[in-house]
């Protein structure tokens, strides 16, 4: 080649800079592309991090594994060996026992109790106690510390004396909260807190005693992944039920999974977005080059040369664009921190994420590439002869709608949809996720161009066979769309992406929220009631009802302790089942219901009907699947002695908060005349739940006021900050879009000159001319609106119901809208790129024939 | 210099353009007076300015100073919608490159003008039709401009310049686009066409050939008229 690259990006940049200002869109487009992606980036890490803090906190750990065994010697060897590696470990003993105060009168009270290492636990988080101390100061051998509805049934105060076991303490503190009260396995009922070695002196650590083990892990800095330790807990403690701090709370779990899948996809879309909107800015920016190309041609410059000159332009763009995108992401976070702190209550992490810029620079340049190939590729489809004849057909762009048409155009297609496909793997770090995203866009093109073409095709047919006569205003405008030569379909297939992209972030982030608001739903119980007797319920809802307080009406469910003993005849004891599975031949609580609750999903058979006599049960799914249950099968339970036969007819899981979840519910028949307590909850203001908790103790002292208000309000606050920070992604998305919308039709621009000076010319106004343009913008923004609002629900659909396991409802108003709101912002686009050339003077034009 | 009323006048015309440093004189004092029915060619070298004085008398631009009377309206300060609608009723162009629409067929090109000019529809496709006729295009009426040769496009452009029956026909070097047998099919419509329709002509070109049929050639250099020469058309 005789072009020396430098001369080439001599060349280059002369181009650039002599329309400077033309380029300055591109720059533009690609910033914003840029500048979503570094931002998005920047932000979802911030959140990751902080949602990944907080739940680590509820579980106080990276990773908890429990079981009701201690490990054996061998077990602590292999645990031992894993601490070697980074993984420290701390166990948490939870059993039940008896405790008092030490009078003459003391009455003893059944509490549960939960020995820790005041050294290591917390890993995170903190136990807050009153008066204001450490865990490790609060904690000694000597001391306990418990809840205040402890201190309230023993009736001491801080610094008494208690008993537990063989054992006298002094109670140190009041635990006002700890980090892992929700994942504790006994966390129902009076808590009180004691080291392990005033554990070992109250001797209630016997064998054979019913006790809770749980280690918690911390996975230091330098130690194994997430997935590496866990493999190697289980391996350690094959019976034990591990779960990590990603699935510490079934409520957070499904948000953040969502949250983080759903934020790679909108980082995705603002820059396809913003590629589209430099790929059709370079194509027309080409267009109005290829008289410069001709020249070059005809001066003897090769095609290969000169697509050598304009690709080291676009990467110069791209380049330019790029670190515009970073500074403006740099000078969002510089000018909204203290916003951003506000209202997310994480910490934004400002200064330079050099990483996220090189990845932003280095993907703003590829995109730019990738969808400036079909121009820069139609370069040697010019040939000189142009700048001796003129009026010869434009070269079409072979990209968008002719796909299916010539060879070449496949295998550019090709080329860009691998090369997104492989972007778009590298910043989901999920192939799987860029697999949906390419061949989304790829039938999305595909449709796109198909259905444009089609409704070209129709619109021009209808003209020339229709039987009336159009008012020639009408006519014009829409003559404008299947022009020959035109970019009609162009834009509509661009233009109904961008609208496609936008309406799909839109669906998909009210779609999400919805979804996340109900896991937790505002009216969940904070304050649980256990040990109702049928007698109390009653004026015990009375007594709760004329609280201050109150949020929502309480709710008491029956709970009856039953031992399941046989299914369809079989024992269940001779079943061979291990591990946690075991826990299904214990003792558990089975409740009733008549009618189906709101939170309860039938996922197989049916609900009975409210007036069922028959005994029938309906059984959660997990528990139907450890116990090879199915609806028709038979079960038989043991509640105190008496054997209670039971038809299934359901299988159900529980959707949202699951707090005290039973996995068999009954109808009342089956249960009618067995012993029976109620347990259940309301949800209070969290100021009020203290004043709730005292007055039923004072007046039903059996009953056990469990208050996990706190705990309740943090996993709210996270979800509502989930939702928060999608929605606000959200609309940065569809800003891209509108401004890509616009850029489309303002795309146009060069070719309306010519346009409105001929028929300025064969006398047309003003006014008429804006009439025609008016037809032409608002035909063409409806249909991109239409077609992209369709394509939009279908691809919110696959991704909602495939990617996110969320649901998906079609929202045919959503769809309305978007159709008006394209229609009107292609108009406006549209003017606002053509006003100027209104008052084009014709002879200006002409004249450069 | 003629008896007969003139229907395009000019007065000490001139339009100069600033381009950043310097001023660019293009046509200095310019006044022209022609009758109707007349046929004028306006020759010169290029950048003589004679297009530009095609595109002041059209009203195509604003002048510099001086007045330019069409058909008894003077347009000097009409604003640009008053100056279209002149140009709808009085004038008819012929361009070098054509400037047929793309989106529109070769009849709805033809049509176009008199659409803008408000003109009922069903005797305007009858008068299209019959113009397409008569430049031989009769059977291409649902061709696009893409479709058609230049040649034929000139044409086409040809017939819509006549469309609203406009008293003045301007004419940019029409044929310098095409080879010399369509140059000539095309000019012998457009002087076949314009005595038809008793049409005044306004033919810039510097191709002396074509300029030779006209009744008078007006020779400019350097933004001036250098030589104004009536010539005797008996054929």
């Amino acid at each position: 080649m005789r072009l020396s690259l430098r001369t080439a990006g001599r060349i280059a940049w002369r181009e650039t800079r002599s329309s400077l200002t033309k380029f300055l869109f591109v720059v533009f487009a690609v910033a914003i592309g840029v500048g979503a992606l570094a931002g998005v980036r920047g932000f979802s890490e911030s959140v990751r991090a902080m949602l990944n803090s907080e739940s680590r906190t509820i579980m106080a750990a990276d990773l908890s594994a429990r079981q009701f065994a201690p490990p054996k010697p061998d077990q602590v060897a292999q645990l031992d060996q894993l601490g070697s590696r980074g993984v420290d470990r701390t166990l948490i003993t939870e059993t039940v026992s008896m405790a008092a105060a030490i009078t003459p009168d003391a009455v003893p009270v059944l509490v549960s109790i939960k020995a820790v290492d005041p050294a290591k636990y917390p890993y995170y988080g903190a136990v807050k106690l009153s008066p204001e101390m450490a865990l490790s100061q609060a904690l000694t051998p000597e001391t306990v510390i418990a809840g205040e509805d402890v201190l309230i049934r023993l009736g001491v105060k801080v610094g008494d004396p208690v008993r537990l076991g063989s054992a006298d303490f002094r109670m140190a503190a009041i635990v006002i909260s700890e980090p892992d009260r929700m994942s504790g396995s006994l966390n129902v009922g009076l808590r009180m807190m004691i080291s392990r070695e005033g554990f070992e002196r109250t001797g209630l650590m016997q064998l054979g005693s019913r006790a809770a083990e749980r280690y918690l892990f911390k996975i230091e800095p330098n130690g194994p992944s997430m997935e590496e330790a866990r493999s190697a807990i289980l391996e350690a403690l094959p019976e034990a039920r591990v779960i990590d701090s990603r699935e510490s709370n079934p409520l957070i779990t499904r948000g953040l999974d969502q949250a983080t899948t759903f934020l790679s996809l909108i980082s995705l879309i603002a820059l396809i977005v913003g590629a589209i909107g430099v790929g059709m800015a370079m194509y027309a920016h080409l267009q109005q080059k290829m008289d410069n190309i001709a020249v070059m041609k005809s001066l003897g410059a090769t095609s290969a040369e000169i697509i050598r000159i304009y690709t080291i332009q676009t990467l110069m763009l791209g380049l330019l664009g790029g670190i515009a995108g970073i500074l403006l992401g740099r000078a969002v976070e510089e000018v909204f921190p203290s916003l951003i702190n506000k209202i997310f209550e994480i910490k934004a992490t400002t200064g330079w994420h050099f990483d996220a810029a090189v990845q932003g620079i280095s993907v703003g340049m590829l995109t730019t590439l990738l969808f400036t190939l079909p121009p820069l590729v139609a370069i040697r489809k010019i040939r000189p002869a142009i700048i001796l004849r003129r009026g010869m057909p434009d070269t079409k762009l072979p990209f968008r709608g002719r796909i299916a048409a010539a060879r070449e155009p496949v295998f550019l297609g090709a080329i860009m949809l691998l090369g997104l496909d492989g972007i778009a793997g590298w910043l989901a770090g999920s192939a799987r996720v860029g697999g949906y995203f390419a061949g989304g866009l790829f039938f999305s093109l595909i449709a796109l161009a198909a259905v444009a073409a089609l409704l070209l095709r129709g619109l021009r047919l209808f003209l020339r066979r229709s039987p009336v006569r159009l008012p020639s205003l009408v006519r014009q405008g829409f003559a404008n769309l299947h022009r020959q030569g035109n970019q009609a379909q162009s834009i509509l297939v661009a233009m109904g992406l961008g609208v496609m992209f936008t309406l799909t972030v839109y669906l998909i982030q009210s779609s999400l929220v919805d979804e996340i608001i109900q896991t937790a739903p505002p009216g969940v119980p904070n304050v649980y009631l256990v040990g109702v007797t049928l007698e109390q319920s009653a004026p015990l809802k009375q007594l709760i009802a004329s609280q201050e307080g109150v949020l929502t009406a309480p709710q008491l469910s029956p709970s009856v302790s039953a031992r399941l003993v046989r299914i369809d005849g079989q024992d269940v004891a001779s079943r061979p089942m291990k591990g946690f599975a075991r826990r299904y031949l214990n003792t558990r609580a089975i409740t009733w219901e008549n009618d189906q609750p709101g939170n309860i999903k039938v996922v197989d058979g049916k609900w009975w009907k409210p007036n069922t006599t028959e005994p029938v049960v309906s059984v959660d799914e997990d528990a139907a699947k450890t116990l090879d249950i199915r609806p028709e099968s038979v079960i038989e339970m043991d509640v105190s002695g008496r054997i209670i036969k039971t038809r299934v007819v359901a299988e159900h899981n529980y959707e949202g908060a699951r707090l005290a979840p039973s996995d068999f519910v009954f109808n009342e028949p089956a249960l009618a005349g067995l012993p029976v307590v109620f347990n259940g909850g309301v949800r209070m203001q969290p100021s009020s739940a203290g004043a709730l908790q005292r007055a039923i103790f004072s007046k039903y002292p059996t009953v056990t006021v469990v208050n996990v208000a706190d705990v309740l309000q943090t996993v709210q606050q996270i979800i509502d900050q989930i939702a928060l920070v999608i929605r606000f992604l959200s609309a940065f998305a569809i800003l891209a879009g509108a401004i890509i919308l616009a850029a489309s039709v303002a795309g146009t621009r060069f070719r309306r000159i010519r346009e409105v000076v001929i028929l300025k010319t064969l006398g047309g106004t003003r006014h008429h001319i804006a009439r025609i343009f008016s037809i032409e913008f608002l035909t063409l923004g409806a249909v991109a609106g239409l077609m992209g609002g369709l394509l939009a629900s279908a691809f919110s659909r696959i991704l909602l119901t495939r990617l996110l396991d969320a649901k998906f409802e079609l929202d045919a108003r959503a769809i309305l809208v978007c159709v008006a709101l394209t229609a009107l912002l292609a108009n406006v686009a549209g003017w606002f790129a053509s006003v100027r050339i209104l008052s084009q003077k014709p002879l200006e034009v002409l004249r450069e024939e | 210099m003629s008896i007969l009323p003139s229907i395009l006048a000019a007065r000490n015309l001139t339009k100069s353009l600033d381009s950043g440093s310097h001023r660019v004189e293009i046509l200095r004092g310019i006044d022209l007076e022609i009758p109707a029915g007349q046929f004028v060619a306006i020759m010169g070298a290029s950048g003589s300015g004679k297009s530009t004085l095609l595109g002041l008398l059209a009203g195509l631009d604003t002048a510099t100073s001086g007045t330019i009377v069409i058909d008894g309206v003077d347009i000097t300060g009409l604003s640009e919608d008053k100056l279209a609608l002149v140009r709808g009723r009085k004038i008819g162009f012929v361009f070098q490159s054509y400037q047929l629409l793309p989106t529109l067929t070769a009849e709805e090109n033809v049509l176009l003008p008199h659409e803008l000019a408000g003109g009922d529809v069903s005797a305007g496709i009858a008068r299209a039709r019959s113009l397409l006729d008569s430049v031989g295009l009769g059977d291409r009426l649902d061709h696009y401009p893409v479709q058609l040769s230049g040649g034929e496009q000139q044409r086409v452009a040809l017939a819509r310049a006549f469309m609203v029956k406009p008293p003045i026909l301007m004419a940019d070097e029409p044929t310098g686009n095409l080879d010399s047998v369509n140059g000539a099919h095309v000019l012998d419509l457009l002087i076949t066409l314009n005595q038809r329709e008793g049409t005044t002509l306004v033919l810039v070109t510097h191709d002396i050939a074509l300029a030779s049929r006209a009744d008078r050639i007006v020779t400019m250099r350097d933004g001036a008229i250098v030589a104004d020469e009536l010539r005797d058309q008996a054929a």
